[in-house]
């Protein structure tokens, strides 16, 4: 792990209220896994105080990383109006991250709003090691603008399945309702990977539950250091009073946070 | 530029520099050790430790408010006995100063706490958190009554092999009487200052933002709350040994608290904001010294022209 200062590359602004920024000078990133994610902070002055924890879309050996940020509030709003050239204090890779594709096993991966970055990347790491064939991805937002990145999944080359509420692209409903019209096809016992919205992941792990999956979701708490050391982050989980979020996870078996 | 000699003595306890890392905002220090020199610091304050472990509060725990958080932790930690095992190892061998703080839910938990503590080899100091709710009386703090926290400060004190400093909570009407109470029963130095009671409200959602709905409020926000209770406590104690905490960003803040009668400082939310800010801090109050010609950085010490 490393404290690194970075250069914004460039933004590129995806649908309304998504941007990705690139950014340089991250060499130490490099072979950060799908999942893991860093704390981000710009030099804005005192306020706000927190570095904001955001997922690695990419992290390559030139130093070139990546980031999918969505305008939630402050924090992200400042990093929205980030142009080249402009400064970030990064300090990650943090977190655990999903398994590696499995040449045995089918992977299905469920992405909702900023959820994409895992989900890509993991998609990208199967691609990567010839395995695109072993996984399907699955996004879902409420209409056309919200499936953001869509475009960068496509050209992984795995199968893509998209859902929109109100129908405006893809097929028209909830996401975690096209996963199941999938299971029921795919049968075996495939892995569920997901990131997104709590309601979403709660969802996809109440699937898993009632079909005796094995299920991986990726999580988000309000934190402050990103190092074990605020305890902050704390989730009630299973197998002991709380995990914390930013050392435990993100990246934790369904059955461990969601009863 | 002069050379500055940036040693300092804490009452009995002789430091290479002033600048420390508060409790609850460095964990047990080796989740820095990647990302912060942890060696070239005066001293480390630990996570506070209980004899048993605890979970902590229900969650949200944490949120961020105007250039500061709150945060009700709960005081979670892994209790001495891990705390020993697993932790002092790496504090032992970091380089700087270890200072355990440290609290009870009862008074004689406190002095048991106190004793094994001071016990571990390669403690340097305890610093005692008296603003744990008191359970016999009701939950009322230790630290908000002068009388209660002399008797509990000279129990820990008497049990204690190492020198025990105590930390002081804001959330009073009087600190110089709770600073003159500890002092007089043995306290080695004081810490101030804690969080301050705080609380903030989603008006959307129409809940407050944390699960206990109050927290204790930290970061830039409260320095010059800070700044006041170190400078009163100073002045009505000269000589006792002050620990200044609250909102310190830079080596100019630290300078500041010197000059308002602190002997070491101990940097705390802003570790969050970057891992290596108290060794940013301590280059910085060097170089203020070294820029204003001053050779002895405990000169600053007191030095406030008022
Ligand atoms: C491990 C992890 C990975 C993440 N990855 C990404 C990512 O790749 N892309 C992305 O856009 N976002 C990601 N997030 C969420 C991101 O951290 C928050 O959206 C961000 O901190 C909000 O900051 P803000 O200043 O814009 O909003 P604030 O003004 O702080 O808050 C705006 C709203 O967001 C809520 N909020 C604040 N912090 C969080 C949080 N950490 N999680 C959920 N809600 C929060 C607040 O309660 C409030 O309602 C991730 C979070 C975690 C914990
Ligand atoms: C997340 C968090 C946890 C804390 N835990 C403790 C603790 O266990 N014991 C203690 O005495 N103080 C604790 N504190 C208080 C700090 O040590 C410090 O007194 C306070 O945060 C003010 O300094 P700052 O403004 O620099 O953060 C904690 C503070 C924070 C933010
Ligand atoms: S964010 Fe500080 S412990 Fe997880």
């Amino acid at each position: 792990m490393n404290f690194i200062d970075a250069g914004v590359v460039a933004r590129e602004d995806l649908a309304p209220g998504y941007f990705i920024l690139r950014l340089g000078g991250c060499e130490a990133l490099a072979g950060a896994l799908p999942g893991q994610f860093v704390m981000v902070r710009g030099d804005w002055g005192r306020d706000p105080l927190l570095p904001r924890a955001i997922s690695l879309l990419e992290a390559r050996p030139d130093g070139m990383a990546a980031i999918l940020v969505k305008t939630v509030g402050r924090g992200t709003a400042l990093l929205s109006r980030a142009t080249a050239g402009a400064r970030l204090r990064v300090l990650g890779p943090l977190g655990t991250a999903f398994p590696a594709p499995d040449a045995a096993r089918q992977d299905l991966l469920i992405a909702g709003g900023s959820g994409v970055p895992p989900v890509y990347l993991q998609a990208a790491r199967a691609a990567a090691a010839g395995r695109a064939d072993r996984v399907e991805v699955f996004l879902g937002g409420r209409t056309a603008q919200d499936l953001p990145y869509a475009t960068g999944l496509e050209r992984l080359g795995v199968s893509l399945h998209l859902t929109t509420d109100d129908g405006s692209r893809g097929q028209r409903g909830l996401v975690t309702a096209a996963l199941e019209r999938r299971l029921d096809e795919v049968g075996g016992r495939p892995r569920l990977m997901a990131c997104g919205p709590d309601p979403m992941l709660h969802a996809v792990a109440r699937i898993a539950r009632l079909r005796e999956l094995p299920c991986l979701v990726s999580l988000e708490a309000a934190m402050a250091c990103g190092l074990g050391a605020c305890l902050g982050c704390a989730v009630p989980a299973r197998s002991r009073p709380f995990v914390y979020v930013c050392q435990d996870g993100p990246v934790f078996d369904a059955a461990e946070v969601y009863q | 530029m002069t050379a500055v000699d940036m040693a300092v003595t804490m009452g009995a306890l002789a430091l290479k520099n002033p600048v420390m890392t508060a409790s609850g905002t460095f964990g047990y220090a080796a989740e820095f050790a990647d990302v912060c020199d942890v060696g070239a610091l005066g001293g480390v304050v630990t996570k506070g430790i209980s004899l048993q472990p605890r979970a902590g509060n229900p969650v949200p725990r944490i949120c961020e408010t105007a250039a500061g958080m709150l945060n009700s932790i709960g005081l979670a930690n892994v209790g001495l006995e891990a705390f020993a095992a697993d932790k002092m190892p790496y504090l032992r061998s970091c380089g700087a100063a270890v200072v355990v703080n440290f609290f009870g839910e009862t008074e004689s938990e406190y002095v048991e706490c106190a004793a094994r503590l001071s016990e571990i080899p390669g403690v340097a100091a305890l610093e005692m958190n008296i603003s744990c709710p008191n359970v016999h009386k009701g939950g009322i703090e230790f630290g908000r009554d002068p009388q209660a926290a002399g008797r509990l400060v000279r129990e820990c004190v008497a049990a204690a092999r190492v020198p025990v400093w105590v930390k002081l909570t804001p959330n009073v009407t009087d600190v110089v009487a709770l600073a003159g109470a500890c002092l007089e029963s043995g306290a080695g130095g004081l810490s101030l200052i804690n969080t301050l009671r705080g609380m903030a409200i989603d008006a959307r959602t129409r809940r407050p933002r944390l699960a206990t709905k109050f927290g204790g409020l930290s970061g830039p926000a409260i320095k010059p709350v800070a700044l006041r209770m170190v400078f009163e406590v100073h002045r009505a104690f000269p000589d006792a040994p002050i620990s200044a905490i609250g909102g310190l960003q830079s080596g100019e803040d630290a300078a500041e608290f010197m000059l308002a009668g602190a002997t070491t400082l101990q940097v705390g939310t802003q570790n969050f904001v970057e891992p290596d800010a108290a060794v940013r801090v301590l280059r910085e109050l060097r170089d203020f010294c070294a820029a204003g010609g001053v050779t002895r950085v405990l000169d600053l010490r007191g030095a406030l022209q008022a």
